[in-house]
């Protein structure tokens, strides 16, 4: 009697506003990306299976990304990426949003796919990386790895990890990596070149 | 997880994120042998005369079913180059919208075995079914197991039942379920008998046999033959006594019997009569063993052993208690109310009962009541009219909340079944997802040791198995991204402990007495007459 009214609130946010999304044309897709019209219709397709709304939130973004780890914990590097995608004020990204970094990530020039991932690292946006958001990312990486490794992975092996390597980003050890020198560090060896092109996918 | 394969592009892009920090340079892109068509196909399949049409690559999303492993080529039909199969299409539907959704979905109207059958011809399992429908399958299940134990019960009598290893745990299965055995029932009808004994006795001692010698008034019955009652309560209190520690004996756990309500209702049933007998016939304390004798009333709860009724209505009066409580809270202030205005309307008759508000209290409690004693009645005609409205106001008073309070009882009982049953099921459902992880982080482990192994076999000129280029380029892309996360952090992934053996097993399922079993085992060579990929995971008889 006296507890009754809480319930039908929380029902009722179960009625989810859903706001659907139409995206652009095919054509002006293939234009503006870097993918021919069949990738293009191929990952709409999957997009739209599993979003039906044509809209991803952070939590499906979340939900799916831990899929391809299952035996870690991705969320928080989805966390990370989700916010490297410019979205709108709703939270939310569009089927353009997701094919416009998927283009310029898998197949943009090199200079484009280092600017993204100095977006991923700056935290910020500040336009500088700190060991702590390096080593913030790092711990996110690490945690999708799970508890099954060998060797296993505790607090300390991301701390580690950056500790080894931040100093050798940061070339005039001002204690802050900025965009050039991230440049710098990733083009001194042919084969780091090569890495960033092995995750380009077929379809 | 294959729903979720238009992704993988976007998951290998976003992982170039590990390419600054990671320790060793990342493992070059697979390449897949033979590159697969890159049209899809559209395969026809007739079931019954129905015909659904969908993708080659959504049957391929499970591989280890029947329409997406090599198992279905024995149903094609050459010259209609189509797909059939002799089964019930209305059920057919659903199971294709398993391929095209991921999700399984458990028609209400279907009977349960003909949908578990279908299942199994098409070596899907049951686990699969999704949240919304696994309730009701669940449900349904369980009344179906239920249903054939009893047949199997009564037909095969007490043969069934399991072996117990000792004494305590027999006896114990005695007490709770008087039924299983005749010295049980015995037990439970003695108990019973000396219960009800033991309550008539306090009753008829009471009653009045006969005159007091030498003095004035009655002598009740109790007082002539105290010998005989004596004697009676003795001999119930000893029952008493000898059953509660027989329980205690054959309880498993001795600290919440202890606490339990039934057993403190069975000590305080029996704590009168010892006290008794410690105490001397002393004139100051007998007043207080008076009182205690009051207690033996207790004895009556003893019955809710015998009555499952009372059971029940104990357990929803103490869930009811905000209802309850409502209900007296109004009628407190109407009591109040009212009692005040008769005090005033009353208070300037001459001899009048109503000498203040706490006394006009019972009048109006009488009244609201409808009982209407008597022993106090308004004279004036304002306290008459107040009179008159209190009485029609009591009736609405009483009468309005108590169908809402028996509603109450029943939703509120159903609610604490369903709770138990959502709790249950939450279990199950974090367990399946934990299983599923387990099961795809292995399943990349192994593929992983296969192909160090093929690599090896290579070197060595050893002839290799020819399945390698079966293998999905999704998946060779998605194992690629995984050893791209080992490369970057210099570890290794390595077997995960599974924690089943080899079958996921739900808690809270009945005893498997299914009947689908029937069905499995009648078509055992197809059931593994399939490729070898497809072992551990086949359809097997469910729980």
């Amino acid at each position: 009697m006296f507890g009754g009214k809480k319930k039908e609130e929380e029902l009722d946010e179960f009625n989810i506003h859903v706001a659907r999304h139409r995206p652009e044309e095919l054509a002006k897709l293939a234009k503006t990306t870097k993918f021919t019209r069949k990738e293009i219709q191929l990952i709409y397709r999957g997009f739209k299976q599993e979003c039906p709304t044509g809209m991803v939130d952070e939590d499906s973004f979340k939900n799916i990304f831990s899929q391809f780890f299952p035996q870690g914990d991705a969320s928080q590097y989805a966390h990370y990426v989700f916010n490297t995608i410019k979205h709108n004020h709703t939270g939310k990204i569009s089927f353009e949003d997701f094919l416009g970094i998927l283009s310029k990530v898998s197949r943009g020039s090199v200079q484009e796919k280092l600017q993204w991932i100095f977006g991923l690292y700056d935290l910020n946006g500040d336009g500088l990386i700190t060991k702590n958001e390096m080593l913030d990312v790092v711990t996110s990486i690490y945690e999708m790895l799970g508890r099954s490794t060998e060797p296993q992975v505790d607090e300390h092996s991301a701390k580690e990890h950056v500790e080894k390597i931040f100093h050798q980003i940061d070339a005039n050890k001002d204690g802050v990596v900025t965009i050039d020198e991230l440049v710098e560090w990733c083009s001194r060896d042919e084969q780091i070149l090569q890495s960033l092109d092995t995750l380009d996918t077929v379809l | 997880m294959a729903s979720v394969a238009a992704w993988l592009p976007f998951a290998r892009a976003a992982a170039i994120g590990w390419v600054p920090i990671a320790t060793h340079p990342l493992p070059p892109a697979p390449i897949p042998k033979d590159r697969r068509k890159a049209d899809d196909e559209k395969l026809l399949i007739n079931v019954s005369g129905r015909r659904f049409e969908t993708w080659r690559n959504t049957l391929e999303k499970y591989p280890d079913t029947l329409l997406g492993s090599n198992e279905r080529e024995f149903f094609y039909d050459e010259e209609c180059k189509e797909y059939f199969f002799d089964r019930d299409p209305d059920i057919f539907r659903h199971i294709l919208n398993y391929y095209r959704t991921g999700k399984l979905h458990y028609p209400k109207h279907e009977c349960l075995t003909s949908y578990d059958e279908e299942l199994a011809f098409f070596g899907i399992l049951p686990d699969v079914i999704g949240d919304c429908c696994y309730e009701d399958y669940r449900d349904r299940k369980r009344e179906n197991a239920e249903r054939l134990m009893d047949d199997k019960l009564s037909e095969n009598g007490d043969q069934n039942l399991q072996q117990l290893t000792n004494i305590r745990q027999k006896m114990w299965r005695a007490f709770e379920n008087p039924h299983t055995s005749t010295a049980a029932l015995v037990f439970y009808y003695v108990t019973g008998f000396f219960i009800a004994v033991s309550v008539m006795a306090n009753v008829v001692e009471t009653v009045p046999c006969g005159l007091r010698p030498g003095r004035a008034g009655t002598l009740p019955c109790g007082e002539r033959y105290k010998i005989v009652f004596f004697c009676l309560d003795t001999a119930c209190v000893m029952i008493f006594t000898a059953e509660y520690l027989l329980r205690l004996f054959a309880a498993p756990d001795r600290c919440k019997f202890v606490r339990s309500v039934m057993s403190i209702i069975d000590v305080v049933a029996i704590l009168p009569y010892y006290i008794g007998l410690g105490i001397t016939d002393n004139d100051d304390v007998s007043g207080a063993f008076v009182t205690l004798r009051v207690f033996r009333v207790f004895r009556i709860f003893k019955f809710s052993r015998h009555s499952q009724g009372l059971r029940i209505l104990g357990y929803t009066l103490k869930s009811c208690a905000s209802e309850l409580g409502f209900l007296v809270f109004s009628l407190a202030m109407a009591i109040i109310i009212f009692a005040t205005v008769m005090f005033y309307a009353e208070k300037n008759v001459e001899g009048t009962n109503f000498t203040s508000i706490p006394a006009a209290f019972w009048y109006t409690i009488v009244t609201m009541t409808t009982l209407g004693y008597g022993d106090m009645v308004p004279e004036t005609i304002a306290g008459k009219i107040v009179g008159g409205v209190c009485s029609l106001s009591g009736v609405l008073v009483i009468a309005l909340p108590v169908p809402v309070i028996v509603s109450n009882f029943s939703r509120i009982y159903h609610q604490n079944q369903r709770a138990d049953k959502r709790k249950a099921q939450r279990k199950a459902r974090l367990a399946r997802i934990r299983i599923a992880k387990a099961s795809s982080g292995a399943a990349f482990v192994s593929k992983k040791k296969a192909a160090e192994a093929r690599i090896a076999a290579q070197e060595s000129g050893l002839e290799i198995d020819d399945n390698y280029h079966q293998e999905d380029i999704f998946e060779l892309q998605h194992h690629h991204l995984l050893r791209c996360l080992e490369k970057t952090t210099d570890r290794e992934f390595v077997e995960m402990e599974v924690p089943y053996n080899g079958q996921p097993k739900r808690p809270g399922s009945p005893s498997p007495l299914a009947s689908p079993t029937h069905s499995a085992a009648s078509h055992p060579g197809l059931l593994h007459a399939c490729c070898g990929r497809c072992c551990g995971q086949r359809y097997q008889p469910p729980f």
